[in-house]
C-alpha cells in the first residue's frame, strides 16, 4: 500500500504501519509504500508525528492505500520560548506564533514585511515603498519615548541587531533582510512580561524569536522554490500638467499683483514641453527568487541546508535589492550524554537606492518630492541631450518660466550618474552543546555571533544635485557591527505523578561593538571618476563611531502544573547593562503567570458546554521587564574633541546623569484560550495592560543654561498602553473536496502618557527638524498630532479660515500689505498673526485598532487564499498635502483647480496667490492637512495550483506548485495621501503618523513555483 | 574578564569629565575649545554675520530656501524660527563651556601656573564678553534707545551641568553690558600682549583684542569719551595709524591682503577654517554668497550700497569684492552682483572676521565726530580717510566738503557699508543708531519688503520659544 498526506497528497516516508495486537509492523519507505503480511481480520494501526494516527481494517485487500490526516492540534502543540519550548496547551504567557509558510513565498525583502497584520498584539508598518526598509515593529504599543520600541530579535537562539545599519546618505539598509525568509520555520511573538520576562532587561518592546528549518529524520527532502515578480508604484498623485500649471500659477501671479511668471517651453517638434516627472522616477521593478533546500537526517545526524538567491528591482528607477544565502543547520548526537550543533547562515546583501526623501524628508533631491515640486511646463533635457539645469544655481532649469520653485534639482543627474549603495556581510550562527546529565537534566551551552559588516557608498556626481556646489563628493563608510552572545543554562524537567516541573536556570553575557569608519572627499578632478578611489582635491572631515555595550545576566525559571489542570510560571532574570551609570547598573526582573484549564475538570467535560467546548483556558500574568535601548554612555559626562582651525579642541559635549537607571514596564495580562468543536474552532482572547515607568526622557534644559543639546537623560516619564487581543482561527467548511479555513485577529491599544519631565513639559516631534506636527503630552496618545485649527476657506473671500489660542477665526490673506495680512474673521480688524503656539492636539496618531483577517480555499489540488490586512483609529498628518496645494513655484495637485473663484463658492481650496505658504498649511502645520489613517489593505492575493501525478514521478519530483499573487493588491481607504501606511520618521516615538514627501507603498505582481523531490 | 571591567567600558572618543583637566595640553585644548564653540558655524563662524547683513537693505534673497536666513532677510522670524533657536542654542552653549572652564580652572589650580591659568580664565571671559554682545544686540533693544533699561538677556555665569536651575529671568541690557565690561576689562589686564606666531595673534585674544571689542561695545553704547579713550590704547595720534604697545595692528596697504591672507595685523581677531574643520553645509560665508562652488542664497541689492557711486568710486578697490560675471548666475536676462569677500570654494576655509582694525578706526572716527559737535573733528576725518583712501586714494572727504559734524557722522556711517560689507555689522549699525531697517526688494524678481520701523516687534529677534518653554521666568520681547 501507499501512505499520502491529505493536505497535498504527497507520499509520506517513515509512517509506522502496526498490525494492531501484534508487534509486526513496518515503515514507508521514500515513496511512501509499505509492504505487509496481515491477515484479514487485522486492524492495521498507521502512524505518523504531526498527523492523526488512524486505524483501517484489512478485510480481503491487498493493497491498502491511505491518506493520513494531519492533526493541527498536534503540529502547534509547542511554542518556542525563551531558551527552550513549552506545549501550547500550558502556556501560561501571551505568544502568538506565525508558521513560516505564511511567510516564505511572498515578494519581501525581509520577513517582518509579511508578517504585517499575522499577529494579535504586533504591529508592523513599512515606512515606505523603498526596498529593504528597515520595519517599525511594536509588540502592543510604544514602550518607550527616547528609547527603543523595537522589540528583540533572536534567532535560534541568539539575540541579534536590528534597525537601520547604512551609514550612508539615503540608502536604507535593514539587517533583517539578510535572514532568508524561506529559512523560516516559525517565528513566536512573546508579548507579555510573564514570556519576556526571561530576557529581562531587553524585552519591554516584546521579542521575536525567529527558529529556522531544521533537519528532520528520514530520507533527504529536496524542494526548490522560485517566483518571478514585477513591482509598481501605485496611488500616485494627479499633479497639474504644463497647461494647468502655467494657467493656474499665472493666476495666482496675478492674484498677488504681479504679471504672468510661467510661459510654454517648446520642444525641437513644436509642441510644448509637458513632463510628467513621475516617469522619470518610477518604473516596472521586476524580480526573482530561488531557493534550493535539502533537509534530512538519521537517528544521530540531523540537517537542513539551503541557499537562496533573490534580486528585486524597486519600482523607483535605481532602487534594488539582491541577496545570497546559505544556511546550515546540523546536530548530532556524539554519544549518549552529547549532542552537539550549530545553526549558522551567512548572507550577502546588497542594497541600492537614490535619494527617496527616505532619509531626509525635506531633501531638495528627495525622488518622493521632486515629482510634487518640479514645473510640469520643461523638459528633462535640453534639444542637445544634455541636462536641463540652472548650473549657478545648481537646480532644474527655468525653461521659459520667469521663476522656479528654488533649490530642486532635476532628478536625471543624481539618476543616472550618482550612486548610493549598502552592502552587507552578515554572520548570524551559534554553535552548541547539549550535556544529559540526568533523564530531564540538560544542559546547554551556545556560543554565538552575529556580525554585520556593511559597505556604504555615497557617491554624488560633479555636475548636479547634493554635490553640484562641491564639484561632487564621495563618501565611503565601513561599518563592523559585532555582537557576541554566550549562554549556559541548565534546564531540568521532571514529575511527581501528576505534578510536572520544568526548570531552567543560566547565565548569559553578551557584548556589541560597533566599529565606523570612512572617508569622505569633494572635488573630483574629472567628472570621468566616479568612485572614492578617484583623484579629488580635497579630503574632508571623515565620519565615524566606535561604541560598544555589555550585558551581564542570571537568569531561572519554574513551569509547573498540576494535571495539566493548574499551570503556574515564576521566572526572575537580573541583568547588569552598562549603559546606566555605575550606581545602576543592576536591575532584576521578575515574571509569574496561573492558569487554570477548566476544560480538563470533570464538571466540564461531563457538562453540555463542554462537548461543544473541548478546550477552556483562564490565564492570567504578571510581570516587569525593562529597556536597553538607549545611548551607549548615556550615564557620562563627556568631553568630545575637534579642531580650531588646526589645533586640537576638547569641549563639553554631553551632561550626563549619574542617577540614570532602568526603564521600567510591568505588564498584567488576563485571557482566556478556547477551543471549541475538538479544535475546529479555536481562540484566545487577552487583555493587556503594559504600564511603563522611569522612561528616560531627554530632559529639556532651558537653553540658556548652555547644556549640550539642551538636554539630560533622566528618568521622569511613565505611559501605558491597553488593549485587547483576539484570535480566532477556524477550519470553516469542508464538504468534498472543498475546504474553508480562516483566521482572524484583531487588536485594539489605546496609549496614554503619564507623566513627562519638567512638570509635564510637553515634549515636541518634528518631521527632518523642521516641520513641528507632534506633541507628546500628558493625558494624550504618545505623538499625537498637533497642529493649528482650521475652518475651511470663507465663501466670501477665498481666504483660508485659522482659528488661534483663543478660539477666534482669523483668515489669510497673502495678497495683502505684510501688516495687514492677517484679519479676524468678524470684523476684518487686523490680527496678531497665526503661529506655532496656536497649535491644539487634533488626536491620536497611533493605531486604536489593527489586525488581519486571512482566508484560504480549497478545492482539490487549487487553493485561492486572501489575506487582509487592517488599521484604524488613527490620525495622520498628511505633510504632503500641504506641499501639493503649496503656493510657491511648485507645481500642485489638480485639487487646486477646485479653487475659490468668486464671492458665495465653497471649497476647502483657498483663492491662489502666488508664494502663499500658509494657507496650504507649509508654514505652520494645518488641521486641514490631518485625516482620517483607517484602512483595509488586500495585503495578498494567492492562487495555487498543486500537480502531482505520473509523469512528475518518472521525473521523481513529488509535487509541483504553481502559483500566481498579488502583493498590496488594494486598499480600501478615505485616505487621500498615498498612502496611510506610511511613516516618514521612521521608527521614531515622538513624531509618528506623518506623511511628508515619502514614496508609497509598490504593489507586487508574482509567479511562483515550488518543486519537492 | 571581571564583571566590574565588563560593565564599565571607556569610551574610546570621548573624554569622561574627571580627565578633562588631567594634563596642561588638555587644559589648553579646552581654551581652544573654546574659541571653537564660539567658531559654531550657527555663530560666529558664518551664520552671525549673515544674519546681521541680510536683515539689512544690502543684499536680496535668491533661493527662496526657508533654512537659509530667509526670515532673517525678510523680517518674519518668530518664537518657534530656527534661525534664533539655533543661534540662541550656540551662543549659550559656547558662554555655558566658558563658565565651566572658568569653574574647572579655579577647581584644578595645581595643573597649570597662575599666570597661564589667568590669561587662559582672560580669553574665557573674552569669548563670553564677545559672545553676550552680540547677542545683546539681536535680541535685545538697542542700549543706545533707553540707556540699557530693556530687557536684555538671561545672564549666566556659572557654569551648568545637572538637571534644575532653568528659570533665570532676563537681566536688563545695562546689566548685560556691565557684565561685558568686566568681562573684557579682565581681558585686557590678563591677556598676554602677544603670542608667538601671528597665526595665533588673529585667532586667540590678546590685550589689544580686549581693546579693540571695547571700542565697539562702547560704540554700541552710545559712550563716545570711552571709545575715544579704549581707541588711544592702540592707535597712534598721527598717521599711520598703529598700535604702538601689543600686536602692531595696522592698515594693510590693499584691502584684497586681508581677504587672501588671513593673519595679517589688520585681522585682530577672526575665526579660522581649515579643510578639516568647516563651517558646515549652509553655515559658511562663501556658501550664502557665492553661487557656483557655495549656493549663493544672497545676491547684493543692485539697489544697495553698490549703487552709490559717489561714496563707493567705481575705482574703489572694495569694488573688487563684488563679481557680475558668474556664468549662468542670470535674472530676467540680467547678470548678479555677487559678494566675493570670501572666495574659497567649493570647500569653504575662508576666514570669518569678527573684528578689524579698520573697524577700530572707524569706531575712534565715530565717537570723534559725535564728541565734537561743534565742527568737522579734523582727528576724525583723518582717521576716516586712512580707511577711505587706502582703497579709493582720490576720494579723501574734506571738511569742507561734509560741511559739519553731522555729515562726518553719515559719511563715517556711510563707508561702514562700504568697507564691511558681508562682514555682519550693518542691521547692529541700524539699530545702534535708532534707525530703520530699510526697504528693499522689488527689484530682480525678489519681492519687495517693507522698512521695519524701530517700533515693530520684529525690529530685534524674538527669544527661542524652547527658552520660554523651559525658562518660567524668561518673558517674550514685547
Amino acid at each position: 500500500g501507499r501512505v499520502t498526506s491529505s493536505d497535498d497528497g504527497s507520499a509520506l516516508p517513515g509512517v509506522s504501519v502496526q498490525v494492531k495486537g501484534t508487534t509486526r509492523g513496518t515503515t514507508t519507505d521514500a515513496s511512501g509504500n509499505y509492504r505487509l503480511n496481515a491477515p484479514a481480520n487485522a486492524q492495521l494501526v498507521f502512524s505518523f508525528i504531526g498527523y492523526k494516527t488512524q486505524e483501517v481494517a484489512v478485510g480481503n485487500r491487498t493493497t491498502v492505500n491511505l491518506s493520513l490526516a494531519s492533526d493541527a492540534s498536534v503540529l502547534n502543540e509547542v511554542v518556542v520560548v525563551g531558551y527552550g519550548t513549552q506545549s501550547k496547551k500550558t502556556i501560561t504567557g501571551a505568544i502568538a506564533t506565525v508558521d513560516g509558510k505564511s511567510i516564505s513565498d511572498k515578494p519581501v525583502q525581509s520577513f517582518d514585511q509579511a508578517l504585517q497584520g499575522r499577529a494579535a498584539g504586533v504591529s508592523i508598518t513599512t515606512p515606505n515603498g523603498v526596498l529593504n526598509n528597515a520595519p517599525v515593529i511594536r509588540v502592543r504599543g510604544v514602550s518607550s519615548i527616547s528609547g527603543s520600541s523595537s522589540p528583540l530579535i533572536v534567532v535560534d537562539g541568539l539575540p541579534i541587531n536590528s534597525g537601520n545599519v547604512s551609514q550612508g546618505g539615503f540608502t536604507v539598509n535593514n539587517p533583517l533582510g539578510d535572514i532568508n525568509p524561506n529559512d523560516i520555520e516559525s517565528l513566536d511573538i512573546l508579548k507579555d512580561a510573564s514570556a519576556t520576562a526571561i530576557y529581562g532587561s531587553r524585552a519591554a518592546a516584546g521579542v521575536i524569536l525567529i527558529t529556522t528549518k531544521k533537519g528532520k529524520e528520514g530520507r533527504a527532502q529536496v524542494s526548490y522554490d522560485s517566483w518571478l515578480g514585477a513591482t509598481q508604484p501605485f496611488r500616485l498623485f494627479n499633479m497639474l500638467n504644463a497647461q494647468q500649471f502655467m494657467d493656474y500659477k499665472n493666476l495666482a501671479a496675478r492674484n498677488a499683483g504681479l504679471p504672468d511668471q510661467f510661459f510654454p517651453t517648446t520642444n525641437p517638434d513644436g509642441s510644448i514641453a509637458d513632463t510628467d516627472w513621475y516617469d522619470l522616477i518610477y518604473r516596472t521593478g521586476y524580480g526573482q527568487n530561488h531557493n534550493l533546500n535539502v533537509n534530512g537526517g538519521n537517528k544521530d545526524t540531523r540537517y537542513a541546508f539551503s541557499v537562496g538567491y533573490t534580486k528585486q528591482q524597486g519600482m523607483i528607477q535605481k532602487n534594488d535589492f539582491s541577496r545570497f544565502t546559505g544556511r546550515m543547520n546540523i546536530s548530532h548526537q556524539l554519544n549518549k550524554a552529547v549532542r552537539v550543533g550549530a545553526n549558522i547562515s551567512l548572507a550577502n546583501s546588497f542594497n541600492q537606492s537614490p535619494n527617496t526623501g527616505t532619509t531626509g524628508a525635506f531633501s531638495t533631491g528627495g525622488l518622493g518630492r521632486l515629482p510634487l515640486v518640479l514645473a510640469p511646463n520643461v523638459a528633462p533635457r535640453n534639444p542637445d541631450g544634455s541636462y536641463n539645469i540652472n548650473r549657478a544655481a545648481n537646480n532644474l532649469g527655468l525653461g521659459k518660466n520667469l521663476i522656479g520653485p528654488g533649490g530642486y534639482y532635476n532628478p536625471l543627474p543624481d539618476l543616472e550618474l550618482s550612486k548610493f549603495t549598502s552592502e552587507n556581510n552578515h554572520l548570524i550562527g551559534n554553535v552548541f552543546a547539549d550535556v544529559f546529565l540526568l533523564p530531564g537534566l540538560v544542559f546547554r551551552t551556545s556560543y554565538g555571533l552575529d556580525q554585520t559588516t556593511v559597505e556604504d557608498i555615497d557617491f554624488r556626481n560633479s555636475v548636479h544635485g547634493e554635490a553640484g556646489t562641491v564639484g561632487g563628493q564621495a563618501t565611503n563608510i565601513y561599518s563592523n557591527i559585532k555582537q557576541w552572545n554566550w549562554q549556559n543554562y541548565l534546564t531540568y524537567d521532571f514529575n511527581f505523578g501528576k505534578n510536572n516541573f520544568q526548570t531552567i536556570v543560566g547565565t548569559e553575557s553578551q557584548k556589541q561593538m560597533f566599529n565606523i569608519w570612512g572617508g569622505t572627499r569633494q572635488g573630483l578632478s574629472d567628472p570621468f571618476f566616479t568612485s572614492y578611489q578617484g583623484n579629488f582635491t580635497t579630503n574632508n572631515p571623515p565620519p565615524g563611531l566606535q561604541t560598544e555595550n555589555a550585558l551581564l545576566s542570571y537568569y531561572g525559571r519554574l513551569n509547573y502544573d498540576f494535571d495539566k489542570r493548574y499551570l503556574f510560571s515564576f521566572t526572575l532574570r537580573r541583568d547588569g547593562f552598562s549603559a546606566y551609570s555605575v550606581d545602576n547598573k543592576w536591575g532584576n526582573f521578575p515574571g509569574a503567570s496561573a492558569g487554570w484549564r477548566i476544560s480538563e475538570e470533570d464538571f466540564w467535560k461531563n457538562s453540555a458546554l463542554g462537548r461543544v467546548v473541548n478546550e477552556f483556558k483562564l490565564r492570567a500574568s504578571w510581570g516587569r521587564v525593562g529597556n536597553t535601548g538607549i545611548g551607549n554612555f548615556a550615564s557620562l559626562s563627556l568631553f568630545n574633541s575637534g579642531l580650531y582651525g588646526t589645533v586640537p579642541t576638547f569641549a563639553f559635549a554631553q551632561a550626563g546623569n549619574p542617577a540614570l537607571r532602568w526603564e521600567i514596564s510591568t505588564n498584567t495580562d488576563f485571557g482566556v484560550a478556547f477551543g471549541l468543536f475538538n479544535d475546529r474552532i479555536t481562540g484566545e482572547l487577552t487583555y493587556f495592560n503594559k504600564q511603563l515607568d522611569d522612561l528616560v526622557l531627554n530632559e529639556p534644559q532651558a537653553p540658556s543654561r548652555g547644556i549640550p543639546g539642551n538636554s539630560i537623560a533622566t528618568n521622569v516619564g511613565s505611559m501605558v498602553n491597553r488593549g485587547l487581543e483576539l484570535t480566532l482561527t477556524a477550519n470553516t467548511y469542508t464538504r468534498g473536496k472543498f475546504n474553508w479555513t480562516t483566521s482572524f485577529n484583531l487588536t485594539t491599544l489605546n496609549n496614554e502618557v503619564l507623566a513627562l519631565a519638567n512638570n509635564n513639559a510637553d515634549i515636541f516631534g518634528s518631521t527632518g527638524g523642521l516641520e513641528s506636527s507632534n506633541i507628546i503630552r500628558v493625558g494624550q496618545s504618545a505623538g499625537s498630532i498637533f497642529a493649528i485649527r482650521t475652518n475651511g476657506v470663507n465663501p466670501a473671500n477665498g481666504r483660508r479660515i485659522f482659528i488661534n489660542a483663543a478660539g477666534r477665526e482669523v483668515q489669510y490673506d497673502h495678497a495683502a500689505a505684510p501688516a495687514q495680512r492677517w484679519t479676524y474673521v468678524s470684523d476684518g480688524a487686523v490680527a496678531p498673526a497665526i503661529q506655532g503656539t496656536d497649535r491644539v492636539v487634533i488626536g491620536n496618531a497611533l493605531p486604536k485598532y489593527y489586525g488581519g483577517f486571512d482566508n484560504t480555499f480549497k478545492y482539490g489540488n487549487l487553493d485561492l487564499s486572501i489575506f487582509l490586512q487592517y488599521s484604524g483609529g488613527n490620525y495622520i498628518y498628511n505633510g504632503t498635502k500641504a506641499g501639493l496645494r503649496d503656493q510657491r513655484p511648485w507645481n500642485n495637485h489638480t485639487d487646486v483647480l477646485n479653487h475659490w473663484k468668486q464671492p458665495g463658492d465653497i471649497t476647502n481650496i483657498p483663492r491662489p496667490v502666488l508664494n502663499d505658504n500658509i494657507s496650504n498649511g507649509s508654514a505652520n502645520p494645518i488641521s486641514e492637512n490631518v485625516e482620517k489613517g483607517d484602512f483595509i489593505r488586500g495585503r495578498n492575493i494567492l492562487l495555487a495550483y498543486t500537480f502531482r501525478n505520473n509523469l512528475l514521478r518518472k521525473a521523481n519530483i513529488n509535487s509541483l506548485r504553481l502559483y500566481g499573487q498579488v502583493q498590496n493588491a488594494f486598499v480600501i481607504t478615505k485616505y487621500s495621501g498615498a498612502d496611510p501606511e506610511i511613516s516618514t520618521n521612521r521608527d521614531t516615538n515622538v513624531a509618528p503618523g506623518v506623511d511628508r514627501n515619502s514614496t508609497p507603498q509598490a504593489r507586487t505582481y508574482t509567479l511562483g513555483l515550488g518543486l519537492t523531490f | 574578564c571581571d564583571q566590574e571591567t565588563f560593565l564599565n567600558p571607556t569610551p574610546l572618543t570621548s573624554l569622561a569629565d574627571v580627565e578633562a583637566f588631567s594634563t596642561p595640553d588638555r587644559v589648553l585644548a579646552q581654551v581652544n575649545g573654546l574659541y571653537a564653540s564660539v567658531k559654531s558655524g550657527q555663530f560666529m563662524g558664518g551664520r552671525y554675520q549673515v544674519y546681521v547683513d541680510v536683515r539689512g537693505e544690502e543684499f536680496l534673497n535668491v533661493t527662496n530656501n526657508g533654512v537659509t536666513a530667509l526670515s532673517a532677510w525678510n523680517h518674519t522670524q518668530n518664537s518657534g524660527s530656527n534661525e534664533p533657536t539655533n543661534l540662541w542654542n550656540a551662543a549659550y552653549l559656547a558662554i555655558n563651556r566658558a563658565n565651566l572652564f572658568l569653574a574647572g580652572l579655579d577647581a584644578n589650580p595645581t595643573v597649570i601656573d597662575q599666570t597661564l591659568a589667568n590669561q587662559y580664565r582672560g580669553e574665557a571671559r573674552l569669548l563670553r564678553a564677545l559672545t553676550y554682545h552680540q547677542m545683546v544686540q539681536l535680541f535685545a533693544q538697542p542700549y543706545t534707545k533707553d540707556n540699557g533699561a530693556s530687557p536684555g538677556l538671561p545672564l549666566r555665569i556659572k557654569g551648568e551641568v545637572g538637571s534644575g536651575g532653568n528659570d533665570l529671568a532676563r537681566a536688563t541690557v545695562a546689566e548685560v553690558y556691565k557684565q561685558i565690561l568686566d568681562d573684557l576689562n579682565f581681558a585686557e589686564q590678563n591677556l598676554p600682549a602677544n603670542y608667538a606666531s601671528a597665526t595665533l595673534n588673529t585667532t586667540r585674544a590678546h590685550k589689544n583684542t580686549a581693546i579693540a571689542l571695547k571700542t565697539r561695545v562702547y560704540l554700541a553704547m552710545g559712550q563716545w569719551a570711552n571709545v575715544v579713550t579704549e581707541a588711544n590704547k592702540i592707535v597712534s595720534t598721527a598717521a599711520p595709524y598703529r598700535a604702538s604697545t601689543g600686536v602692531a595692528h595696522q592698515l594693510q596697504a590693499d584691502v584684497r591682503t586681508v581677504f587672501s591672507n588671513y593673519t595679517t595685523t589688520e585681522s585682530i581677531f577672526s575665526m579660522p577654517f581649515s579643510s578639516n574643520d568647516l563651517p558646515g553645509t549652509q553655515n559658511g560665508l562663501h556658501s550664502y554668497y557665492v553661487p557656483l562652488t557655495g549656493i549663493g542664497d544672497y545676491s547684493l541689492n543692485p539697489n544697495g550700497i553698490i549703487s552709490n557711486t559717489t561714496a563707493f568710486a567705481t575705482a574703489d578697490a572694495r569694488r573688487n569684492f563684488v563679481k557680475s560675471d558668474f556664468s549662468g548666475d542670470l535674472i530676467s536676462g540680467a547678470q548678479r552682483n555677487r559678494l566675493f569677500k570670501f572666495p574659497t570654494g567649493p570647500v569653504h576655509t575662508d576666514w570669518a572676521p569678527v573684528i578689524r582694525y579698520s573697524e577700530v578706526l572707524l569706531n575712534a572716527a565715530e565717537a570723534r565726530a559725535r564728541l565734537n559737535t561743534s565742527a568737522v573733528d579734523e582727528q576724525g576725518l583723518a582717521l576716516l580717510n586712512a580707511v577711505r583712501t587706502r582703497s579709493n586714494p582720490t576720494g579723501a572727504y574734506t571738511a569742507a566738503g561734509l560741511a559739519n559734524s553731522a555729515g562726518l557722522v553719515s559719511a563715517i556711517l556711510t563707508e561702514r557699508r562700504i568697507e564691511f560689507l558681508g562682514e555682519g555689522m550693518r542691521s547692529n549699525d541700524l539699530l545702534r543708531t535708532n534707525q530703520p531697517l530699510p526697504e528693499k526688494g522689488g527689484v530682480q524678481s525678489a519681492p519687495r519688503i517693507q522698512a521695519v520701523p524701530t517700533t515693530a516687534s520684529v525690529y530685534i529677534w524674538p527669544l527661542p520659544q524652547t527658552e520660554l518653554n523651559v525658562n518660567k521666568l524668561a518673558v517674550q520681547n514685547p
